[in-house]
C-alpha cells in the first residue's frame, strides 16, 4: 500500500506547486495592484462608440442540437472501436448485432435528415 | 287462557297505533277497547276460578347465559290474579271512558290525529303492567316496570306541544329512573347472591339471605336487609313515596283518564305489589320493613297535609293518592301484606272512581281545573255528583264501626290501621290516624267547593255545564259499584281469619294449640309442595280453632314469616283503635261541614293567620326547590360545563387544532420547499441521499 | 442459442421495431394525417401484446445469458403497462388533436418509452436495468415538452431531464458501487454476494444509491420535487401517462432489483424503504391540501400513493409484493378514470386546470359528477370502492411483516389526505355557483371515466382475479 502510494507523491508534490503559484498569481494583483476605479475606465470597450446594447446573445439552440448529434454519431463511432477490434472472433452473431445497432442508428438519422434538423438555418 | 289475557293489549296497541290509517280512527279505538275488555272478562275468570295453586306457564324461553337461565313466564298466583283484575278492570273502563273525554280536545287542531295514539299508548301501558304482574322473575318485572315507566312518560307528555307537560314527562321519568337504580342494585345483589333470577329460586333462598353478609359502599350490610331495602328504593320512586313523590303531582299534566288509569289505579300500585310480591324476602328483613313502614307513613302524613290547601282538582287527588299509597306501604312494612293488597284493591275502585268522575267535572267545565271556579254544580251534572259522592265516601272510610259493614275504604282503611297498631308502630298508627283525618278533610273540601255553595267562576261556563256522554257515564256506574261492594265482599279473604287469608292466597296454614304451639294437623306444611287447598283441620271441635300461616317463602301468593302474628294481633286490637279512624273521618267532616258549608270565609282568614304555615303546605314543603338547588341545578352546571369546556373546548378544540392549525402549518411548509428551482430539488435530493447514507451506515446492517 | 433469446424477447423486438418502420413511414409521408392513424394503431397493437403476454406466456425464461428474465412477475407488470398505455393514447387522441399537439412522433415516444418500461421490469442485470430505465426515461422527457409553444412544458421536460439525469447518475454510482463489492452486474450473481450479515458497507451505499435513483421514478420523497411542476406543466394526456404506466414500471422495477439482487439481504433495506414509504406517504396527504390546480393535486397524490404501494415492499415478503402488485393495478385504473375526467374539464375550447371550476359540477352532469365521486372515494380509500381494498392489502403486508408503525402511519396519512379528495366532491355537489365547464361529450372519455368507476365499484367482488394473478406473480419473484 505505501509503495504505491509513494508513486503518486510527485503528483502531489505538483499539485500543490500549482495551487500555490495560482494562489500566489491571484493575490498578487490583489494585494500590490493600483485601485482608482472610474466609470469610463470600467465601462466595455466597444470600438470607440458606447455599448448599447446587452453583449449577451440569447443562444441559439442550433449549437445545442448540432454538438448533440455529434454526441450521438460520436458514440456510435466509439462502440464500432472495440467492435473492429475484437471482428475476428465474434461470429455472425456479433457482426449481425452491430449491423442491427447501425441500422437502428440509420433510421434515426433518416428520420432527423427528413425533419430538417440538419439545416443550418 | 293467561297468555292470550296477557298479549291481547299488546296486539290491541299494536293495531291501533300502526293501523288506524288503514282502518280508520273509530275501528282503531274500537279494537283496543275491545282487546281490553276480552283481558278484563278473561282476567275476572282466572280470578275467580283460581284455586291457590300457582302455577307456571312458559311463554318462550328467554336467556341462557352462563349460569343465568330464564324463560319468559308467566307465575300466575292469588297476588297475580288481583292485580290483573284490578288492572285490566280499570284500563278497559279508562278505554271507554276516553271515547268521550278525548273527543274535541282543544289542544289539537282540526284535522290532527290523536286519539289513536292514545289508545296505542294505553293500551301499550297496560301491556307493560300486565307484564310485570305476570312475571316470573326479577328481570321480567324490570322490563315490566321500565315499560310503564315509558308509558307513563308518553302519557304525561300526550299533550306534546305544552312545555309544562313536557318537562312533566321528564320528570317523572328521571325521578322514577332514581328508584329504578336502586331496583336494579337489588335485582344484582339477589343474583350475586342467588345466582339466579327466578322468584323461585330467591325465595327458596331468602332464610339463608337473613343468614348472609355482603360487602356494599363502605361496610358490611345484612344481605337480606340490604336487599329489601334497595328493592324498596325503586318501590319508592313507582310509588311516589316521601323523597321521590315529586313526580306525581306534576303527572297530572296529562289527561285525566291517564291520571286515573297510571297515576291512582295501577302504575304507583307496582310498587306495592313489589312489596308484597318480594314478601318472603322483606319478612327475613325486619330493618328494612321498619323503614319501609316509617316512610310510608311520612308520606302518608305529608301528602295529606299538602292536599289541604290544593286548588286543582286534579291535584287534590293525585296528593290523596300519594297518601293513600302511604297507607298501603305501612301495612307490608308492619307484614300485613294482605291488608295492603286489599287496599290496593279498593283504592283502585275509589280512587279511579274518583279521577274519572273529576275529568268529568272538568270536561262539564270545559277544560277549568281550578276549584276556586267551581261551586254549585250538583244540580247541573248529578250523576257525577253522585258517583263522586260515592267515591268520596269510600276514601274517607264512611262505615259502620266494629262490624263488617261500609263502603270499600271503610274496611280497608281500617284494616291497615288496626294492624299498624297491632305491629308494634307508634309512629305509624298515629301519623296515619292524623292522615285518616286530614283526608277526609279534604275529600269533603274537594266535594262541597265543587258540587255546593254558590258558582263561583265564569258565568257562562257555567251556564253551559252538562252532563259528560254516556261513554264517560258508564265507567262511573261500574267503579261506583266497586266502591261500595269490594269492601264487603273481600274483607273475609284480605283479612279475615288466617285459615280463610291463607286459602285465598294459598298459603298452607297451620293450626296453634290452645298453648300457642303450632302443630300440624291434617296435611303437614313443611312438605314444601305447592299449597293444596288447607284448612280441612277444622273439622269439628267446637272451640276456636287459631290458624297461623306455615308456609314456606314461595309457596302461595304472600308470606308471613314465623313470628309474623299481625293478623291475629289487629283482629285482637283494643276497641278504641279500631274506632279512632271513624272518629277520626267524623273530625275530618264535621271541619270540613264548618270551613265550607257553614262559615265559608274561615278558610281564607286561618289561611292569612297563618301565612307560614299555609305556605309551607302550599309549596309541598319545598321539596321541588329543594331538589332544584341540591340535584337540578349541580346537574345543569356539570352538562354545562362538559358541553362547553369537555366537548367543545377540549374535543372539537384539538380535531380543529390539527386540522385547521397543525396540517395547514405543514402543508404550507411543504408549499414553501417546492420552490421551482431546479438546484433546489437537486439539493434535496443530495440531501437526501446523505441523510439516508448517514442512516445505514450508523444505524444500517452493514457489518 | 440466439434464436431462443429473440423468442424470449419477442413482444419487446415487435414493438420496437413497429416503432421504428412507423417513424420511417411516417417521415416520409404527409405527417399530419399520420398523427390519429398511428395513435390508434400503436394503442391496437399494445393491447394485443398485452392479450398475447397475459395469455401465452408461462414458466420462467431467461435470455440473453440472464439478462433478461421473463417470469410471472414481469408478465403481471407488462401486461399493467400495456393496457395503460394503449388506453391513455386512446383517451388523449382527441385533446392532443384538437390542440395541434397530435404529431405522429408523439404514439411512437409513447411506443419507445413502453419497450422501455418492458425491458426494465424484466431486467435480470444492472446493465439491463439501466438500459431500460434509460430508454424509458429518454421518451418521456421528450413527450413531456411536447407542446412546444407553452414556456411551462418546456418547463416540465427540462426540469425532469435534469433531475432524470443526475438521478440516473447516482442510479449509475450505485450500480457500480454494487458491481465493485460483488465482482458481477448480474442478479443472479449479487443475490449470492449480498447475505443477510455479509452486506459489506461499500455495498450497502451502493444498495442505498440503487434505491435513490430507483426512487426518483418512483417519486418518492425526497425525490419528489420534480413531480408537481412537470405534472403541471405537460400536456394532460402526457401528465395521465406519466402517473400511471412509467409508475408501474418503475414500482415492478425497485421490487426486481431489491428482491431477485438483495433478496437475501432483506432487513438492511426494508428500513430505507418504509422511511421512504412514510415520508411520501404523509407528504403527499400534507401538500396536496394547499393545491387548487387538479394536475399538480394529482402529482402529490400520486406521490402518496407511491408511497403505499412501497410500503408493501418495505415489508419484504412474498404477501407484500403481491399487495404492491394489487395495489399498482388498483391504481393505474383509478388514475385512468380520473384523468379521463380531467380531459374533459375545458371552458370555450380550453382546458381547464382549477378545481374551483368544478363548482355544482353535478348539476350539469350529474352521471359523471357521480363516477368521479366513486373515483375519488377509492382514491383516499373508502370502502367498498376498490381502492381501500389496495390499501387494506398493503396495511397487512406491512402489519404481517412486522412493521406495524409503518402501518399505522399509513393509516393516519390517508386520513390526512382524504381531504383533498373530498374536498373535490364537496365542490361537485356542494359548492358554490361559478362559472361554468363546458359539456364535453366525447365517447371516449365517458367511456373510459365510466368503465374506470365500474370497475372501482364491482371490483370488490372478485377483482376480476386481478388477485390470483399477483399472488402467482410474486411468487415467482421472492423465492
Amino acid at each position: 500500500m505505501e509503495e504505491m502510494l509513494r508513486e503518486y507523491l510527485p503528483i502531489l508534490v505538483f499539485l500543490a506547486v500549482a495551487v500555490g503559484l495560482g494562489i500566489v498569481l491571484i493575490l498578487a494583483a490583489v494585494v500590490l495592484a493600483v485601485r482608482n476605479p472610474d466609470p469610463e475606465k470600467v465601462s466595455a470597450y466597444e470600438c470607440g462608440f458606447n455599448a448599447f446594447d446587452d453583449a449577451r446573445m440569447k443562444f441559439d439552440v442550433r449549437f445545442y442540437l448540432v454538438s448533440i448529434l455529434f454526441i450521438i454519431f460520436d458514440l456510435e463511432i466509439a462502440f464500432l472501436f472495440p467492435w473492429a477490434v475484437g471482428f475476428k472472433d465474434i461470429s455472425m452473431t456479433g457482426f449481425w448485432s452491430m449491423m442491427v445497432f447501425l441500422g437502428v442508428l440509420t433510421i434515426g438519422f433518416a428520420y432527423e435528415w427528413k425533419k430538417g434538423a440538419l439545416e443550418w438555418e | 287462557m293467561e297468555t292470550i289475557l296477557l298479549f291481547a293489549p299488546l296486539v290491541g296497541a299494536i293495531l291501533c297505533g300502526f293501523g288506524y290509517k288503514y282502518i280508520g280512527e273509530k275501528a282503531a279505538m274500537w279494537t283496543a277497547t275491545g282487546m281490553l275488555f276480552l283481558s278484563a272478562f278473561l282476567s275476572w275468570i282466572s280470578f275467580v276460578t283460581f284455586d291457590g295453586v300457582t302455577q307456571h306457564i312458559e311463554v318462550l324461553r328467554w336467556i341462557e347465559s352462563g349460569s343465568l337461565s330464564t324463560s319468559w313466564g308467566i307465575r300466575l298466583d292469588r297476588l297475580t290474579t288481583i292485580m290483573l283484575i284490578v288492572i285490566t278492570t280499570v284500563s278497559s273502563l279508562v278505554h271507554l271512558y276516553s271515547f268521550g273525554y278525548m273527543d274535541k280536545d282543544p289542544q289539537w287542531k282540526e284535522g290532527e290525529s290523536y286519539k289513536p295514539r292514545f289508545f296505542a299508548y294505553l293500551s301499550f301501558f297496560t301491556f307493560a303492567m300486565l307484564m310485570l304482574v305476570t312475571s316470573d322473575n326479577l328481570v321480567q318485572m324490570f322490563f315490566g316496570w321500565e315499560g310503564v315507566g315509558v308509558a307513563s312518560y308518553l302519557l304525561i307528555g300526550f299533550y306534546y306541544r305544552k312545555p309544562t307537560a313536557n318537562a312533566a314527562a321528564i320528570k317523572a321519568f328521571v325521578v322514577n329512573r332514581v328508584g329504578d337504580f336502586g331496583f336494579a342494585l337489588g335485582i344484582f345483589g339477589l343474583f350475586f347472591l342467588t345466582d339466579s333470577i327466578n322468584f323461585n329460586d330467591v325465595f327458596a333462598a331468602a332464610p339463608k339471605l337473613a343468614e348472609t353478609q355482603l360487602t356494599f359502599l363502605w361496610t358490611e350490610w345484612n344481605a337480606a336487609n340490604l336487599l329489601a331495602f334497595l328493592l324498596f328504593v325503586g318501590a319508592m320512586g313507582k310509588s311516589a313515596q316521601l323523597f321521590l313523590h315529586t313526580w306525581l303531582p306534576d303527572a297530572m299534566e296529562g289527561p285525566t283518564p291517564v291520571s286515573a288509569l297510571i297515576h291512582a289505579a295501577t302504575m304507583v300500585t307496582a310498587g306495592v305489589f313489589l312489596v308484597c310480591r318480594m314478601s318472603p324476602l322483606m319478612e327475613f328483613a325486619p330493618e328494612a320493613m321498619a323503614f319501609v313502614t316509617v316512610v310510608g307513613a311520612s308520606t302518608a302524613f305529608f301528602a295529606a297535609t299538602v292536599g289541604l290547601v290544593q286548588t286543582d282538582i286534579k291535584r287534590v287527588i293525585a296528593y290523596s293518592t300519594c297518601s293513600q299509597l302511604g297507607y298501603m306501604f305501612v301495612a307490608a312494612g308492619v307484614g300485613m301484606y294482605s291488608a295492603a293488597m286489599f287496599h290496593l284493591l279498593t283504592h283502585a275502585f275509589f280512587k279511579a272512581l274518583l279521577f274519572l268522575g273529576a275529568g268529568s267535572v272538568i270536561n262539564a267545565m270545559h277544560h277549568e281545573q281550578e276549584m276556586t271556579e267551581y261551586g254549585g254544580l250538583r244540580k247541573k251534572i248529578p250523576f257525577t255528583y253522585w258517583s263522586m259522592m260515592i267515591g268520596t265516601l269510600a276514601i274517607t272510610g264512611v262505615g259502620i264501626p266494629l262490624t263488617h259493614i261500609g263502603f270499600a275504604g271503610f274496611l280497608s282503611k281500617d284494616a291497615i290501621i288496626e294492624s299498624a297498631y297491632a305491629g308494634g308502630s307508634g309512629y305509624g298508627f298515629w301519623l296515619l290516624v292524623v292522615a285518616a283525618a286530614m283526608t277526609s278533610f279534604y275529600s269533603w273540601r274537594l266535594m262541597f267547593l265543587t258540587f255546593f255553595g254558590k258558582a263561583r267562576g265564569d258565568k257562562h261556563t257555567h251556564d253551559h255545564a252538562h252532563e259528560s256522554p254516556i261513554t264517560m257515564l258508564i265507567p262511573l256506574g261500574v267503579l261506583s259499584v266497586g266502591a261500595v261492594l269490594a269492601g264487603m265482599l273481600w274483607y273475609g279473604s284480605f283479612f279475615g281469619h288466617a285459615d280463610q287469608v291463607g286459602k285465598f292466597y294459598g298459603i298452607p296454614v297451620a293450626e296453634a294449640s290452645a298453648h300457642g304451639e303450632t302443630s300440624d294437623h291434617g296435611e303437614d306444611a313443611g312438605h314444601g309442595e305447592p299449597a293444596a287447598d288447607d284448612g280441612h283441620g277444622e273439622a269439628t271441635a267446637e272451640g276456636e280453632h287459631h290458624y297461623v300461616f306455615a308456609g314456606k317463602p314461595g309457596e302461595g301468593g304472600l308470606y308471613f314469616g314465623k313470628d309474623n302474628t299481625v293478623l291475629d294481633d289487629a283482629h285482637a286490637a283494643p276497641v278504641w283503635v279500631k274506632v279512632s279512624p271513624f272518629i277520626a273521618m267524623l273530625g275530618g267532616l264535621l271541619m270540613a261541614i264548618w270551613f265550607y258549608i257553614i262559615n265559608p270565609s274561615l278558610p281564607g282568614r286561618l289561611a292569612t293567620a297563618q301565612k307560614p304555615l299555609y305556605l309551607f303546605f302550599k309549596n309541598k314543603w319545598y321539596f321541588d326547590e329543594l331538589y332544584n338547588v341540591i340535584f337540578v341545578k349541580p346537574a345543569l352546571a356539570i352538562g354545562r360545563f362538559l358541553w362547553k369546556r369537555g366537548d367543545g373546548g377540549t374535543i372539537d378544540g384539538f380535531l380543529n387544532g390539527v386540522a385547521m392549525g397543525v396540517v395547514p402549518f405543514f402543508t404550507r411548509l411543504a408549499g414553501r420547499a417546492q420552490t421551482g428551482f431546479i438546484f433546489t430539488y437537486a439539493f434535496w435530493m443530495v440531501l437526501g441521499i446523505a441523510a439516508l447514507v448517514t442512516w445505514m451506515s450508523i444505524g444500517g446492517g452493514a457489518h | 442459442m440466439i434464436q431462443a433469446d429473440l423468442n424470449v424477447i419477442l413482444p419487446e423486438l415487435i414493438l420496437a421495431v413497429y416503432a421504428m418502420i412507423a417513424l420511417l413511414l411516417a417521415v416520409y409521408s404527409t405527417k399530419d394525417k399520420m398523427g390519429p392513424l398511428l395513435v390508434w394503431s400503436t394503442a391496437g397493437l399494445m393491447a394485443l401484446l398485452a392479450l398475447w403476454i397475459a395469455g401465452s406466456g408461462s414458466g420462467n425464461n431467461v435470455a440473453f445469458g440472464g439478462m433478461f428474465v421473463d417470469d410471472g412477475f414481469s408478465r403481471f407488470a407488462k401486461v399493467t403497462i400495456l393496457l395503460s398505455a394503449a388506453a391513455v393514447l386512446v383517451m388523449g387522441q382527441d385533446y392532443m388533436a384538437r390542440r395541434g399537439m397530435l404529431q405522429f412522433e408523439y404514439p411512437l415516444l409513447v411506443s419507445l418509452s413502453v419497450v422501455g418500461m418492458m425491458m426494465m421490469v424484466s431486467a435480470g442485470d444492472l446493465m439491463s436495468l439501466y438500459m431500460g430505465l434509460e430508454l424509458q426515461s429518454l421518451a418521456l422527457y421528450v413527450v413531456a415538452s411536447m407542446r412546444r409553444d407553452s414556456v411551462k412544458s418546456t418547463e416540465a421536460g427540462l426540469k425532469y431531464f435534469v433531475l432524470g439525469a443526475l438521478s440516473s447518475g447516482l442510479l449509475l454510482y450505485g450500480a457500480s458501487l454494487v458491481y465493485g463489492f460483488a465482482g458481477t452486474t448480474k442478479f443472479e450473481g449479487i443475490i449470492q454476494v449480498a447475505q443477510h450479515g455479509e452486506v459489506s458497507v461499500g455495498l450497502l451505499f451502493g444498495i442505498v444509491f440503487l434505491i435513490s435513483g430507483m426512487a426518483f421514478k418512483v417519486s418518492a420523497v425526497p425525490f419528489h420535487m420534480w413531480t408537481p411542476d412537470v405534472y403541471e406543466g405537460a400536456p394532460t394526456p402526457v401528465t395521465a401517462f406519466f402517473a400511471t404506466a412509467p409508475k408501474m414500471a418503475a414500482m415492478g422495477l425497485f421490487a426486481r432489483v431489491m428482491h431477485d439482487a438483495f433478496g437475501n439481504a432483506v432487513s438492511d433495506w426494508s428500513q430505507i424503504i418504509a422511511l421512504l414509504s412514510v415520508a411520501s406517504m404523509f407528504l403527499g396527504a400534507v401538500a396536496a391540501i394547499g393545491q387548487t390546480n387538479i394536475k399538480r393535486l394529482m402529482a402529490y397524490s400520486s406521490i402518496a400513493h407511491m408511497g403505499f404501494a412501497l410500503m408493501g415492499l418495505a415489508a419484504g415478503t412474498v404477501f407484500g409484493v403481491q399487495a404492491m402488485l394489487i395495489y399498482m393495478a388498483i391504481y393505474v385504473t383509478m388514475n385512468v378514470g380520473t384523468f379521463a375526467f380531467i380531459l374533459m374539464m375545458e371552458k370555450d375550447g380550453k382546458p381547464v386546470t382549477d378545481i374551483a371550476s368544478l363548482n355544482l359540477y353535478s348539476r350539469r352532469e350529474p352521471g359523471k359528477a357521480l363516477a368521479m365521486l366513486v373515483l375519488l372515494f377509492s382514491l383516499s380509500g373508502v370502502p367498498p370502492m376498490l381502492g381501500f381494498f389496495g390499501k387494506f392489502y398493503v396495511l397487512r403486508a406491512a402489519y404481517d411483516a412486522g412493521l406495524a408503525w409503518l402501518a399505522i402511519a399509513g393509516v393516519v396519512a390517508s386520513v390526512i389526505g382524504a381531504f383533498y379528495y373530498l374536498r373535490i366532491v364537496y365542490y361537485m355537489y356542494f359548492g358554490e355557483e361559478g362559472d361554468e365547464l363546458d359539456r364535453n361529450s366525447s365517447p371516449v372519455l365517458w367511456g373510459f371515466l365510466m368503465a374506470s368507476a365500474a370497475v372501482m365499484v364491482l371490483g370488490i367482488i372478485n377483482m376480476f382475479g386481478v388477485e390470483g394473478a399477483a399472488a402467482a406473480a410474486a411468487a415467482t419473484l421472492v423465492n
